[in-house]
């Protein structure tokens, strides 16, 4: 048995009364599973399958859909750098380089998918945009956020995350509260504005 | 509705009384202690909105209001909210009502940061929804990544039931009761088409519907029953106009689609970040007078005003007001892939140091990566796209390989898929080759740029 007595006792007695369909609750299902065996394996599937009425086939089809799903093992930690154009234009290509390389790594293999130290420690991999921009280049480990981290950054941040968590803070532009107020002196940077667009 | 077209001596109004500089609606918790929390959010006032609504109004001048309000959805589509309300209501219960908090367009963040700053924000829009369209189980879909955000509704969801917000015979209202839930999404970014969302929320593979029925429609929303789907800046604008009044919000900023924006910025600018200000602000104050202008002062090159699924601007055009009216409209417009679109207010600016082939050969990665593979165009195309641009931008192009892209956009693009998403993915491809082409030229002719300063890639020399 590979699902817990508390997952199974958490999927049936608040899962599956949230939504008006069993099926509903294979999302949240799923993620609890994930939790417990930090990735999904056919075990899992038949089990949450029996809990919601579902063919265990049935269950991986969804699972497959979304990249968050691991299907194989990976490591303890999971590290992801965003390579979207925000954080592209902000060089988050050295700092995936030299994540890659402090673990020993290939950063070059070009492809989206999961690499893993030797020890199985880490995991890498680049995802898509996480919503952060404003701290780019900015990179997930363990579904927590952290940022910017450059490319000159990455030894320290390896050391100490924590040191880069962005989690609860305000926007960059909301250090002071939220107010847009208008940079002092802009206009003396600014190119002059532009004539009628049209 | 018409709008004067902008012109540089008559900075936009911000709004009939609004004090300069414009006072935040939507954000002003953030910098206030504990602001996130139900103690601070009735202190600013809140849940005012939802009892008024109860004590005062009756479901139907709910929707009135908010359809006087002309409230646009902040999703993307910029549909009036009032009317979506009106006809979900007018179909047969029961109902639900989704908000959509699965902001993955790249660019997009605005929603991320308005749940972490004011949670109760949205459960009292979501809450005004239900009482006025007759609503009982209402669903927050949030992407997997944001698991902060999803902790942060998950406690205030407790909170509100411990208070008596959600839950039965809520501020004792006799039959009102409304129950809310959080789900999280898995990593895909079709689950923030509605309809995908819809089926993710089942526990389906999130691939769109095919419509009509609309949701709004029986056997078109969630389970088969007529839906409000909303995002979560949407929601969020609804307490406000029901304690401040309609008027007042469709006063504020470009009159064909009112109201305060969180407009984020992000790219080559100073200060990047999340901006509220009065829908209709031009790009050009956005970049120059609240964003700190460029970094390393350099010139604007091209602009995705509404993130990575929009058409790129030209640096030249930076006097275009931002809002959804104006991006959607002529001169804003290219046939045969349609508007420029505004989206969901997400600015990405591209400074001259940027290598536009390397922006786009990413844009192209992304939409093909995050296809739902039910549509033949989308499937095929978004690969094509992103085959042909990765030789090209690994230097390897050929001559003859713009034409096949050029081809490829135009087989996707102009409605030929169950979603836009295969739209999307030819706007910046399109634009790209309409405003840049001799930057691919020059790809394609063994002349890639050498690694462009600030856009961060070694470029493989051809
Ligand atoms: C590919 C795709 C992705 C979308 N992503 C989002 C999203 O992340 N958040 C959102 O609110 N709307 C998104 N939309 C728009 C939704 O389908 C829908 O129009 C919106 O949630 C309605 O809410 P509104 O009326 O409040 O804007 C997306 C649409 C498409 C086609
Ligand atoms: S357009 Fe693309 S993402 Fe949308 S339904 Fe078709 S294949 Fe799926
Ligand atoms: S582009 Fe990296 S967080 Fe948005």
């Amino acid at each position: 048995m590979s699902l817990s007595q508390a997952a199974r006792d958490r999927i049936v007695n608040d899962f599956i009364p949230r939504y008006p369909s069993k099926r509903a609750a294979l999302m949240p299902s799923l993620w609890l599973a994930q939790e417990e065996a930090g990735w999904l394996g056919p075990e899992v599937f038949e089990e949450v399958g029996e809990l919601l009425d579902l063919h265990p086939t049935d269950v991986a089809s969804v699972a497959s859909f979304y990249v968050m799903f691991h299907r194989r093992k990976i490591g303890d930690r999971l590290i992801e750098v965003c390579e979207n154009p925000s954080c592209f234009l902000n060089g988050s290509d050295q700092t995936y380089a030299r994540i890659c390389d402090q673990l020993g790594l290939d950063s070059g293999h070009g492809g989206h998918g999961v690499q893993t130290t030797p020890d199985g420690k880490f995991s890498v991999r680049p995802t898509e945009c996480l919503a952060a921009c404003d701290y780019a280049p900015v990179v997930q480990v363990d579904l927590r956020f952290y940022g910017p981290v450059h490319g000159a950054d990455v030894d320290a941040f390896l050391a100490n995350m924590e040191a880069f968590s962005i989690e609860g803070k305000p926007s960059v532009s909301m250090a002071n509260g939220p107010q847009a107020v208008p940079v002092d002196g802009w206009e003396a940077h600014a190119p002059p504005a532009p004539g009628s667009a049209e | 509705m018409t709008q004067t077209p902008p012109v540089a001596d008559a900075p936009i109004q911000h709004g009939a009384g609004q004090p300069l500089p414009w006072e935040p609606v939507l954000m002003t918790a953030v910098g206030r202690e504990g602001g996130r929390f139900l103690p601070d959010y009735l202190l600013r006032g809140g849940y005012q909105g939802l009892t008024k609504a109860v004590q005062e109004m009756d479901p139907d001048s709910v929707i009135k209001e908010i359809s006087d309000s002309k409230l646009l959805g902040r999703g993307g589509a910029g549909f009036p909210t009032g009317v979506k309300w009106g006809g979900t209501k007018r179909n047969p219960g029961p109902r639900h009502l989704v908000v959509n908090a699965d902001e993955s367009e790249p660019g997009t963040y605005g929603n991320r940061y308005a749940i972490d700053a004011d949670p109760h924000g949205l459960l009292e829009g979501m809450l005004v929804c239900c009482f006025a369209v007759g609503i009982q189980q209402a669903y927050i879909y949030i992407r997997g990544e944001n698991l902060y955000g999803a902790e942060v509704l998950e406690h205030a969801i407790k909170e509100a039931y411990a208070a008596g917000y959600i839950g039965k015979n809520i501020l004792g209202k006799e039959g009102f009761n409304v129950d809310i839930s959080v789900t999280r999404g898995a990593g895909a970014y079709v689950c923030g088409e509605e309809t995908a969302l819809m089926e993710s929320l089942e526990g389906r593979r999130a691939q769109p519907r095919i419509r009509p029925p609309f949701p709004i429609e029986v056997g078109g929303g969630l389970f088969g029953r007529p839906t409000v789907v909303n995002n979560v800046e949407t929601l969020m604008c609804v307490p406000h106009i029901l304690v401040r009044g309609a008027a007042w919000f469709a006063s504020i900023g470009a009159p064909a689609c009112p109201g305060p924006k969180l407009y984020t910025i992000s790219g080559h600018v100073n200060r990047p970040g999340v901006y509220e200000l009065p829908m209709g602000t031009t790009l050009y104050d956005l970049i120059y007078k609240y964003a700190g202008g460029m970094k390393r002062n350099q010139k604007v090159k091209a602009v995705s005003p509404g993130a990575l699924a929009c058409q790129l601007l030209p640096g030249t055009d930076l006097n275009v007001q931002m809002d959804t009216a104006t991006l959607t409209r002529p001169p804003h417009w290219h046939p045969p892939f349609g508007p420029v679109g505004f989206g969901a207010g997400g600015i990405i600016v591209y400074g001259e140091e940027t290598d536009i082939v390397q922006v786009v050969a990413r844009a192209a990665g992304f939409f093909a990566r995050e296809s739902c593979g039910k549509c033949v165009p989308c499937r095929e195309g978004t690969h094509w796209m992103q085959d042909v641009l990765s030789r090209i931008a690994h230097g390897h192009g050929r001559p003859r390989d713009l034409g096949i892209l050029e081809d490829v956009t135009r087989n996707i693009g102009g409605r030929k898929t169950l979603c836009a998403l295969g739209d999307f993915s030819v706007n910046s491809v399109a634009s790209a080759l309409r405003l840049f082409r001799p930057e691919f030229e020059a790809y394609c002719n063994g002349h890639a740029r050498s690694s462009a300063a600030g856009s961060g890639v070694p470029v493989a020399a051809g």
